[in-house]
């Protein structure tokens, strides 16, 4: 068969679109060695001293663990939410079904900012404004379409037949469910679970509706800490954030290796 | 599991329309215990439609299904306790062999020790005791249509549906696994239904053959009934190849009548024979017909010249250019054959009064 080769512009362009992807994020671990004081590259050696900061603050450290336990909360919301979604619509298939999944898209499509106002407004009266359980909810709900994303398309390359089957040997809704469809769908539910995970992780814009004293999320904290002072700690909690967030990235495309052999 | 008794299953007036369109129309079918029944038709004849109404997937427009006089037509598919083989089989491609076969237990919360005793009977009926520990991806297609077979059959169904089942394999593994099922359901003694188009596989599996056309049921009856006395030209024609001559009553007598058409006359066997004057329509088989020698006679005889032939190993199909009725098919043993075929070759045709059958003229 006949391959075509690249020719020069498209690698030429091919790079400058790597590099504009790449160099914002590159800079920023240079910048977390300093041995300034403030936000700068590392002017006579290079330093571990910022990581230290970070490690052994209490409030950072405070509003890592925060930040981690909203995510796994919103995760959960939003797998559940998102896998039962997926599959009530793939079972009933209808026009309306799909009305519905595109709807599951909203949070996606609206601004945040539009949705975060909308927020404050309606948890100020159920008392879940600064509330651990109201940044999960708000998490959880703006994760549910990576979930609806990845399940569907899991589901789309299901045999509707192994399901007519199990239920054709006695099987249950729920033992099908259990038995036959989310072993087959799992990686895909996985790979949600990943992106709606990272997507709280990083979430700022909410965060900063919502929340103000009780709940300090680590976005929260660098926003802030970037409004104060220029410490160059942020710059390392940024590359901690940036090696976590690619190691779940590097899972699932593991994940997705997997599931396709 | 031997010993078991079939059950028995009744379809009545069953039809099923989705919009405008019927699938199925009016369809009442009964199945003895212990009976194959095949469902043959074309595809769109409406047979799939109906065996997913036995099965449960599909809820008829109308009519009832009953089970052993027990109507189970708003039965959900879990409750009915039917085994079934799938087109493409639909084993789970993440269970092993024996996890397949185990799964219909697993559903009823079957003790481990009873379950593993089933699937290993199981196992062995269809010769699979070796493979329990593979995945289905890992074994050939016949060995996954047993796979399919024992997952269907590892719980002592009342039913045993067959959807296609063996339409995805190639002709000689198909032969085999014919012979397999029939000696199966000889040996289980349950009640089978199966859909296929493949009419060589309907006529050597059954006890029973419903033919269906446009989600009519057309004929019913014994496989030999149905081919040697077939009702419509559809059936005829479907059912083996035939003849059809089309020709006006010139005669009647005891036991039969005389066709004509143009200055031939044909005469056939028929109980109650139509009124004279009417159009009827013969089928004649074309291995139903003989080369007749010098002087040799016979109660109908044509002459003819050969327009194509063909070899088929065991036999010859020769085209025949006939006056008053066309082209006629012709099939003699290639074995000891009286003449070597050749284009242009003149020779007479002879059969006997009962080689032919009136049938209906049901054709488009």
């Amino acid at each position: 068969m006949m391959t075509h080769q690249p020719g020069p512009f498209a690698r030429i362009s091919a790079g400058v679109v790597a590099l504009y992807l790449l160099l914002p994020i590159s800079i920023i671990i240079p910048v977390s060695m300093t041995d300034q004081r403030f936000l700068s590259l590392p002017k006579e050696a290079l330093s571990l001293q910022h990581y230290a900061t970070v490690l052994t603050s209490p409030e950072w450290l405070a509003s890592i663990w925060q930040s981690f336990l909203i995510a796994i909360a919103a995760t959960a919301i939003a797998v559940i939410a998102g896998t039962l979604c997926a599959i009530g619509c793939w079972r009933l298939s209808r026009r309306s079904t799909d009305l519905i999944r595109a709807l599951m898209l909203l949070p996606i499509i609206i601004p945040s900012i539009v949705y975060a106002i909308g927020l404050y407004r309606y948890f100020a009266g159920l008392d879940l404004l600064d509330r651990f359980m109201g940044v999960a909810l708000a998490h959880g709900v703006t994760g549910i379409p990576y979930v609806v994303i990845t399940v569907s398309t899991a589901l789309a390359a299901f045999d509707p037949r192994l399901e007519q089957a199990a239920r054709g040997m006695g099987a249950s809704l729920m033992q099908t469910l259990r038995w036959v469809i989310l072993p087959r769908i799992t990686p895909g539910i996985l790979s949600g679970g990943i992106f709606a995970f990272i997507h709280s992780w990083d979430e700022l814009v909410i965060v900063l509706f919502i929340a103000s004293r009780d709940v300090f999320t680590l976005p929260r904290r660098i926003w802030d800490g970037i409004n104060e002072n220029l410490d160059p700690a942020m710059a390392a909690v940024a590359v901690l954030l940036v090696v976590f967030t690619t190691g779940l990235l590097l899972l699932d495309l593991m994940l997705r290796r997997r599931r396709a052999e | 599991m031997s010993g078991a008794t079939g059950h028995a299953l009744a379809i009545e007036r069953l039809s099923k329309r989705y919009g405008s369109f019927t699938a199925v129309a009016d369809v009442s079918l009964a199945v003895g215990q212990g009976e194959f029944l095949t469902l043959l038709g074309p595809s769109g004849s409406g047979k799939t439609t109906i065996l997913m109404c036995i099965a449960g997937f599909v809820a008829p427009s109308e009519g009832a299904i009953r089970l052993d006089g027990r109507d189970i037509t708003a039965l959900p598919p879990e409750r009915r306790d039917f085994g079934m083989v799938f087109q493409g089989y639909a084993l789970f491609p993440h269970m092993t062999v024996a996890e397949n076969v185990a799964f219909p237990l697993r559903v009823r919360k079957l003790g481990a020790a009873e379950r593993e005793a089933k699937v290993r009977a199981a196992l062995d009926l269809v010769q699979l005791s070796a493979f329990g520990d593979r995945l289905p991806r890992q074994l050939s297609g016949g060995q996954q249509q047993r796979v399919a077979l024992a997952r269907a059959l590892v719980f002592e169904p009342a039913l045993l549906l067959l959807d296609e089942p063996l339409s995805a394999l190639d002709k000689k593994l198909r032969a085999e696994l014919q012979d397999e099922l029939k000696a199966l359901h000889r040996r289980i003694g349950r009640t089978f239904v199966n859909v296929t188009h493949d009419q060589e596989e309907a006529l050597s599996l059954s006890d029973r053959v419903a033919i269906l056309n446009h989600g009519k049921l057309i004929q019913q009856g014994a496989p030999a009934e149905l081919y040697e006395r077939p009702a419509t030209r559809f059936v005829a024609d479907f059912l083996g190849k035939s003849n059809f001559l089309h020709g006006t009553v010139r005669e009647v007598f005891a036991g039969g009548f005389a066709i004509g058409a143009g200055s031939t006359r044909v005469v056939t066997a028929a109980a109650d024979s139509p009124p004279l004057g009417s159009q009827v329509l013969l089928s004649l088989r074309p291995e139903k017909m003989a080369l007749l020698a010098e002087g040799e006679t016979a109660e109908n005889s044509v002459t003819g010249i050969i327009e194509s032939w063909s070899y088929l190993g065991a036999g010859y199909a020769l085209n025949v250019a006939v006056p008053d009725f066309g082209t006629l098919r012709i099939t003699l043993s290639t074995w000891n054959a009286p003449i070597a075929p050749r284009e242009g070759l003149a020779l007479r045709l002879g059969w006997s009064a009962a080689a032919s059958v009136p049938v209906l003229d049901d054709a488009p």
